[in-house]
C-alpha cells in the first residue's frame, strides 16, 4: 500500500492540470496548488482505508475450519492509536485552511491599482460595462493580458422579472462569483495567458440557463486598445438603420437557430416555448398582432428586434442584449417572411 | 421503584393489541408496523426519484438531446433531488429504521407517543403527492434549493411543493421529538448512555438535529409561500427584501439535514460491523461521542454552501474553517471501523458486503467534501459536477449503501424470512460497479467546466456523459435486483429464525418478526452489546436466545 | 396510549407525566427556533435596509404596544398564580385566577387587532413592504400562537371543571401553563426588536 500510495501521490504532483484547464488568470494557480495539496494528502488516507478494507476483509476472513463460535479480538480500542489518527487530520485540517486563508485576500475586494469594471446577469447574457466606453458590451468580453482587473458583479435589476441570481464563471481562470440583484460584489484577477475562455453561468436562472454563456478574450495590450477604439466608434456613430430590403434569409434562418430558438419554435404560433412559435408571422390569423400590440409587419418586427420591448405580453431582449447587428435583423426578418407552418 | 417491578412490569403498560384490519396495518400505533409502511412509502417515492434521474440521464446522454424540453428537465431535477432527500431518505433513516429497531434496540415496547408516530407517517403520502402533484401545475425548476428570486416567478408547483415540503417538515420533528424522548426516558433498567447500541446513539442525534433544525425549513417555506401567494417582501430585493436570507435560513437547516441522511446510516454500519467480524467495535466511545460532536457541529457550518453568494470574508472564513474540522470526527469514525475488521473472524455476508461498499464510497465522498470546503478551491467547484458527484458519494454512497445493508440486515427480524445471498451479492456488485462507474467521471467534467442544472451542454463532455448515462442506467437495473429478491423472500424465503446474525444487541433476542408488545419481560442490561466471546450480558431473556450463534 | 389519567396506576402516570413533560418541552424549544428563524429575517433585512423604517412607511405605535405588553405579562402572573393556587388545593382561587387569565390574554389579542386596523388605515400592510412583512408575520404568528394559547386554557378550565385533574395529576394544566409562559417570553424578544429598537 506504501508503494501504491506513493505512486498516487507522485502522480498528483506531476499532473500537468493545466493541460486539461489552462490556469490562465492570477488566481488559477494558487487554487490548483490547493488542489494539489489536497489530491496529495487524499491518495495515501483513500489508498490505506481502501486497502486495509480489502486486506482485512481477506486476511481474518472466517475459514471453514473456524468453529461457529469463533470470534475475534476483544480489543476494544487503543489511545495511542486513537490519538494519532484524530491529531494528524486535525493537524493537515489546520494546515489546509491556514493555506487556503492566503489565497483568499488576494481574490475578494477591489484594488486601487486596477482596472474596473461592472459585469451584470441578465436572462440570458452577460452583460459587461467599461469605463470610458458608452454602450455595455454582452457575452464577449475583452481583457488585455496582464492587467489586474476588479470585477463589480452583480444582476440586472431593471425589470422585476429579470432580477433572478446568476453566477459568473470562468473556469480557466478559477474565478466565480453569484450575480446577486441587489447586491455589488467586487472580485479581483489579473489574466496572465493570452486565449478565448469560457464564460458560464453557474446559478440556474431559467428557461435559457443552459445556454447562457459568453467568451473572455484575453488579448495583447495593443489587440485590446484596437478593440476598445473599435467598441467607442460604434457608440458614437448614429444608430444605424435596419435594411430591410438587403435581408438573406438563409443566414437568418443559421441566426434563428442561434439566437431565438430558446424562446420560439419554428412552427405554428401555439407551440409556445416562452414566447409563440413564429411560423407564418406575418400572415397568420390567429397572429395578428406582435408583443407590443402593433400589426404583424415586417418594420414593426424589425423594430422590436432593435429596440426590444417589455410589456404585458411578454418581453422582447433589444439588438444588444441578442448581440444583433443590422445587418442580422434584416435576415432575421427576411427569413421569418420566409418560415411557413 | 425497584428494578425488578419494571423488568416485569405488565403487558398492559401498551395499547392494547389491535384487532381489525385497520387497526393492524393502517392506522397502526406499532412502531414496528409504522417502520413497515416508511419502507413501502419511502420505497415507492425512491423507485418515482429514480425513475426522474434515469429521464434525466437519457437527456443528458447527449450534448444537445431533445429527450425531454428545458422545462421537463428542469422540473425532473428538482422534484427529483426533493424526493430523494425528504420523501425518501430522511424517512426511511428515521422514520423506518429509526422505528423498527431503536425500540427494540433499547428494550422497550414501543415509542414515547404512538399516536404521533402513526400521525408522523401519514404525513408522507399527502406530501408526496403534493410533490409529484406539482408536476401538473407546473413543477419546481430551481433545484431542491428553490433559491429565489427565481423560485418566486415560477408556476403555481412551486407553492405545492412548499407545502409538500412544510408537511415533511412536520412530520421530521414530531418523530424527532418523539425518538429522543423515547431514548431518554425508555431504556431498559441498567442500559446506561454507554451500554446503548451505537445505532441508537446515532438515533438519538439525529432526533435532536431533526426538532431542532426543521424548524428553521419551516419558517423559510413559509415565508417563500407567503410571498409567493401573498405578495409579502422577503427576498425580492427590488423590494428591499434578500434572496441571501432564504439561503441562511434555508441551509442553516439543510445542512443538519445532510447530518440526518448519513448519521443514521452510521449508525447501522457500527451495528453490522461487529456482528459480521465478531469482535467488539473499535473505540465504541470515540464512535459515540463524535457522532455528537458531529451533531453539534453541523449546526455551525452551513454557509459553506454559499462561499460564492457574496459573503464577507470574516464570514467565510470560520465556516471554512469549521467545516474541516468536522472532518475529523468522521475520520474518527471511518477508522475505528477499519479497525474494527482487523483481527475479527470475518463473515462476508451481504450486509457487511454493503458496509464496505459504504466505508469505500462515503470516504471518498468525504475527502472530496474537504476539497470543497477550502473556499478558494469551492469558488471554482461550486455549482459544477464536482458537487454533483460529492453529494452522490455521500447521499448514495454513504446513506443509500447504508440503507441496504440495513435492509439486508434487519430483513429476517422485520419479516421472519432470509433473503437470498447469491442475489444480494449480485445486487451488491453491479450497483458497487455501475455506483463508481456513474459517479467518479462527474469530478472531472465538473472540475473542467460542466456546470449544474442544465439540459444540454459543451460537446467536449459529451463522451464523458453518454458513459455516465449507460453507468446510470445499469444502476437502476441494480435495484430490479434486490426487488425480485425480496419478493422471492417475502413468498418463500428461508425462515430465520430470532437471530441468523448471531448479534448481541436487543432486537435480536425476540422471535423474528417480533410480536405487537416486543418482550415478554423488559431485559436487564449488565453491559455494552459489543463484547463477542462474552456470555450475553442480559438478565430475564430466555435462555434459547443466549447462544447468538450466526448462521454460517 | 391514551389512557384517562385518573385510571392509570401511580407509576404508570408519573412515568406518562415524564414523557409528556419532556416532549412538550421540545416541541416548545422547536417553536422557539421558528420564531428564531423569522426573527433572523427581520434583523437581516433591517440591518441591510438604509433606512428604518422604510420612506413612507409609518411604524407601530409603542404606547400602544406597551400597554398590551403589560396585559400580557399580567397575563403570565395570573398564570402563575393559578397554578399555585391549583397546587396548594385552593380551587375557587384557581378558577379566577385562570379566568383572569383568559380574559386578559383576549384582551392582548383584541389590543392587537385594533393595532393591526389602525396600521392598516395608515397602509402600513402586511405585503406593503418589509417593514410590513417582519412585523405582521411576526406578531401574526404569535398571535397565532396566544389564540391557540386562549383556546387551550379555555379547554383545561372545562376540564378542572368537569374533574380531570386532582392535586397529585395535573399534566395538562402544566403544559397550558407552560405554553402561556412561552408566549409571555415570546413577546419579550418580539417587543424589545420591534417596537422598542428604533
Amino acid at each position: 500500500m506504501g508503494v501504491i500510495s506513493a505512486l498516487g501521490m507522485w502522480g498528483v504532483v506531476v499532473f500537468p492540470i493545466d493541460h486539461f484547464l489552462k490556469e490562465a488568470a492570477q488566481p488559477a494557480g494558487d487554487i490548483d496548488w490547493l488542489f494539489r495539496f489536497m489530491s496529495f494528502f487524499s491518495v495515501p488516507i483513500l489508498v490505506y482505508v481502501n486497502g486495509f478494507l480489502i486486506y482485512f476483509a481477506i486476511r481474518y476472513r472466517k475459514r471453514p475450519a473456524d468453529s461457529m463460535e469463533a470470534v475475534g479480538s476483544p480489543i476494544h480500542d487503543h489511545h495511542a492509536l486513537e490519538a494519532w489518527w484524530t491529531a494528524i487530520p486535525a493537524v493537515l485540517m489546520l494546515a489546509l485552511g491556514l493555506l487556503s486563508y492566503r489565497v483568499l485576500p488576494e481574490y475578494y475586494g477591489a484594488q486601487a491599482s486596477t482596472v474596473t469594471m461592472e459585469a451584470i446577469g441578465h436572462k440570458w447574457d452577460f452583460e459587461f460595462r467599461y469605463p470610458g466606453l458608452k454602450q455595455s458590451v454582452y457575452n464577449d468580453l475583452y481583457l488585455p493580458v496582464n492587467v489586474p482587473v476588479t470585477m463589480d458583479i452583480t444582476s440586472s435589476e431593471v425589470k422585476e422579472e429579470d432580477a433572478v441570481i446568476h453566477s459568473f464563471w470562468v473556469p480557466e481562470f478559477r474565478v466565480k462569483q453569484d450575480m446577486v440583484p441587489g447586491m455589488v460584489v467586487p472580485i479581483h484577477f489579473t489574466p496572465d495567458v493570452v486565449g478565448t475562455y469560457r464564460i458560464i453561468c453557474t446559478e440556474f436562472c431559467g428557461l435559457g440557463h443552459s445556454d447562457m454563456w459568453g467568451k473572455v478574450h484575453v488579448v495583447s495590450q495593443s489587440d485590446f486598445d484596437a478593440w476598445f477604439s473599435k467598441q467607442q466608434h460604434q457608440a458614437a456613430s448614429a444608430g444605424p438603420s435596419v435594411q430591410l430590403n438587403h435581408g438573406d434569409a438563409a443566414a437568418g434562418q443559421a441566426l434563428f437557430q442561434q439566437k431565438c430558438s430558446t424562446c420560439h419554435n419554428a412552427a405554428p404560433f401555439d407551440q409556445k416555448k416562452v414566447g409563440p412559435g413564429l411560423a407564418d408571422l406575418f400572415d397568420d390569423p390567429k397572429h395578428p398582432m406582435l408583443v407590443d400590440g402593433k400589426k404583424a409587419d415586417p418594420a414593426d418586427a424589425a423594430a422590436i428586434l432593435e429596440k426590444g420591448y417589455s410589456g404585458v405580453m411578454g418581453t422582447m431582449p433589444n439588438m444588444q442584449a441578442n448581440g444583433l447587428s443590422p445587418a442580422d435583423i434584416a435576415n432575421l426578418i427576411a427569413y421569418l417572411q420566409t418560415l411557413r407552418k | 421503584m425497584a428494578v425488578a417491578d419494571v423488568a416485569h412490569a405488565p403487558i398492559g403498560h401498551i395499547h392494547p393489541p389491535p384487532e381489525t384490519f385497520v387497526q393492524k396495518y393502517v392506522f397502526s400505533f406499532d412502531h414496528k408496523v409504522i417502520a413497515v409502511q416508511y419502507f413501502i412509502t419511502t420505497g415507492l417515492f425512491f423507485v418515482l426519484a429514480g425513475l426522474l434521474a434515469e429521464l434525466m440521464r437519457a437527456q443528458l446522454a447527449g450534448p444537445n438531446n431533445h429527450v425531454l424540453s428545458v422545462t421537463t428537465y428542469n422540473e425532473a431535477y428538482t422534484v427529483h433531488g426533493s424526493a430523494m432527500v425528504w420523501l425518501v431518505i430522511i424517512p426511511v433513516l428515521t422514520g423506518a429504521f429509526g422505528n423498527l429497531v431503536m425500540p427494540l434496540q433499547i428494550g422497550a415496547r414501543d415509542v414515547a407517543f404512538p399516536w404521533l408516530n402513526m400521525f408522523s407517517f401519514w404525513l408522507l403520502p399527502p406530501a408526496g403527492i403534493f410533490l409529484f402533484g406539482s408536476f401538473l401545475l407546473g413543477a419546481p425548476e430551481a433545484g431542491w434549493t428553490e433559491y429565489p428570486p427565481i423560485s418566486l416567478q415560477e408556476p403555481a408547483g412551486t407553492s405545492m411543493w412548499c407545502v409538500a415540503i412544510f408537511l415533511i417538515g412536520v412530520s421530521s420533528t414530531i418523530t424527532g421529538i418523539n425518538f429522543l424522548v423515547t431514548i431518554i426516558k425508555m431504556r431498559a433498567p441498567g442500559m446506561t448512555w454507554t451500554r446503548m447500541p451505537l445505532f441508537v446513539w446515532a438515533t438519538a442525534v439525529t432526533a435532536f438535529l431533526s426538532f431542532i433544525a426543521t424548524a428553521n425549513l419551516s419558517a423559510a417555506l413559509a415565508a417563500l409561500f407567503i410571498e409567493r401567494v401573498f405578495n409579502v417582501p422577503f427576498y425580492d430585493p427590488s423590494r428591499g427584501g434578500s434572496p441571501v436570507v432564504w439561503q441562511h435560513v434555508f441551509w442553516f437547516y439543510s445542512h443538519p439535514a445532510v447530518y440526518i441522511m448519513i448519521l443514521p446510516a452510521f449508525g447501522i454500519v457500527s451495528e453490522i460491523i461487529p456482528t459480521f467480524a465478531r469482535r467488539p467495535i473499535f473505540g465504541y466511545k470515540a464512535i459515540a461521542y463524535s457522532s455528537t460532536a458531529i451533531g453539534l457541529m453541523s449546526f455551525m457550518v452551513w454557509a459553506h454552501h454559499m462561499f460564492t453568494s457574496g459573503l464577507a470574508q470574516w464570514v467565510q472564513l470560520p465556516f471554512m474553517a469549521l467545516t474541516m474540522l468536522i472532518a475529523v470526527p468522521t475520520g474518527i469514525k471511518v477508522f475505528s471501523w477499519v479497525a474494527t475488521l482487523w483481527a475479527g473472524k470475518i463473515r462476508l455476508a451481504s450486509p457487511l458486503l454493503f458496509v464496505l461498499g459504504f466505508l469505500s464510497t462515503f470516504t471518498f465522498g468525504g475527502i472530496t467534501g474537504i476539497f470543497l470546503a477550502s473556499v478558494p478551491v469551492d469558488i471554482h467547484e461550486h455549482a459544477t459536477y464536482f458537487v454533483v458527484a460529492h453529494l452522490h458519494y455521500v447521499l448514495f454512497g454513504g446513506s443509500i449503501f447504508g440503507i441496504f445493508a440495513g435492509l439486508y440486515f434487519w430483513w429476517p427480524k422485520m419479516t421472519g424470512r432470509m433473503l437470498d445471498e447469491r442475489l444480494a451479492k449480485l445486487h451488491f456488485w453491479l450497483m458497487f460497479v455501475s455506483f463508481n462507474a456513474t459517479f467518479l467521471p462527474m469530478h472531472w467534467i465538473g472540475l473542467f467546466g460542466m456546470p449544474r442544472r442544465v439540459a444540454t451542454y459543451d460537446p467536449i463532455y459529451g463522451e464523458t456523459n453518454l458513459f455516465i448515462s449507460i453507468s446510470a442506467f445499469v444502476l437502476g437495473a441494480s435495484f430490479i435486483v434486490f426487488a425480485y429478491n425480496a419478493l422471492k423472500s417475502a413468498m418463500n424465503g428461508e425462515a430465520s429464525g430470532p437471530n441468523p446474525w448471531g448479534a448481541r444487541t436487543l432486537e435480536w433476542m425476540i422471535p423474528s418478526p417480533p410480536p405487537y408488545y416486543n418482550f415478554d419481560r423488559i431485559p436487564i442490561v449488565l453491559a455494552g452489546p459489543y463484547d463477542y466471546g462474552q456470555p450475553l450480558p442480559y438478565r430475564d431473556v430466555p435462555p434459547e436466545y443466549l447462544t447468538a450463534r450466526p448462521l454460517h | 396510549m391514551a389512557s384517562h389519567a385518573l385510571t392509570m396506576d401511580d407509576a404508570q402516570y408519573s412515568e406518562q407525566r415524564d414523557h409528556r413533560l419532556l416532549g412538550f418541552l421540545l416541541f416548545l424549544i422547536s417553536d422557539c427556533i421558528i420564531f428564531s428563524s423569522f426573527i433572523f429575517t427581520y434583523l437581516y433585512l433591517r440591518s441591510a435596509a438604509p433606512v428604518w423604517p422604510p420612506p413612507g412607511v409609518k411604524p407601530a405605535d409603542l404606547y400602544m404596544a406597551g400597554v398590551n405588553s403589560i396585559v400580557l405579562f399580567g397575563s403570565g402572573a395570573t398564570m402563575h398564580f393559578a397554578m399555585e393556587s391549583f397546587k396548594h388545593g385552593k380551587h375557587l382561587k384557581f378558577y379566577w385566577w385562570l379566568l383572569g387569565t383568559i380574559v386578559l390574554g383576549s384582551m392582548f389579542l383584541g389590543g392587537q387587532a385594533i393595532e393591526y386596523t389602525n396600521l392598516i388605515h395608515e397602509s402600513t400592510l402586511w405585503a406593503g413592504s418589509i417593514y410590513g412583512a417582519s412585523f405582521f408575520t411576526l406578531t401574526g404568528l404569535h398571535g397565532f400562537h396566544v389564540l391557540i394559547g386562549v383556546c387551550f386554557l379555555v379547554v383545561v378550565l372545562n376540564q378542572t371543571l368537569s374533574g380531570t385533574y386532582t392535586q397529585a395529576r395535573y399534566f395538562g394544566l402544566t403544559a397550558a401553563s407552560l405554553y402561556w409562559h412561552f408566549v409571555d417570553v415570546i413577546w419579550v424578544a418580539l417587543f424589545s426588536i420591534l417596537y422598542v429598537w428604533r
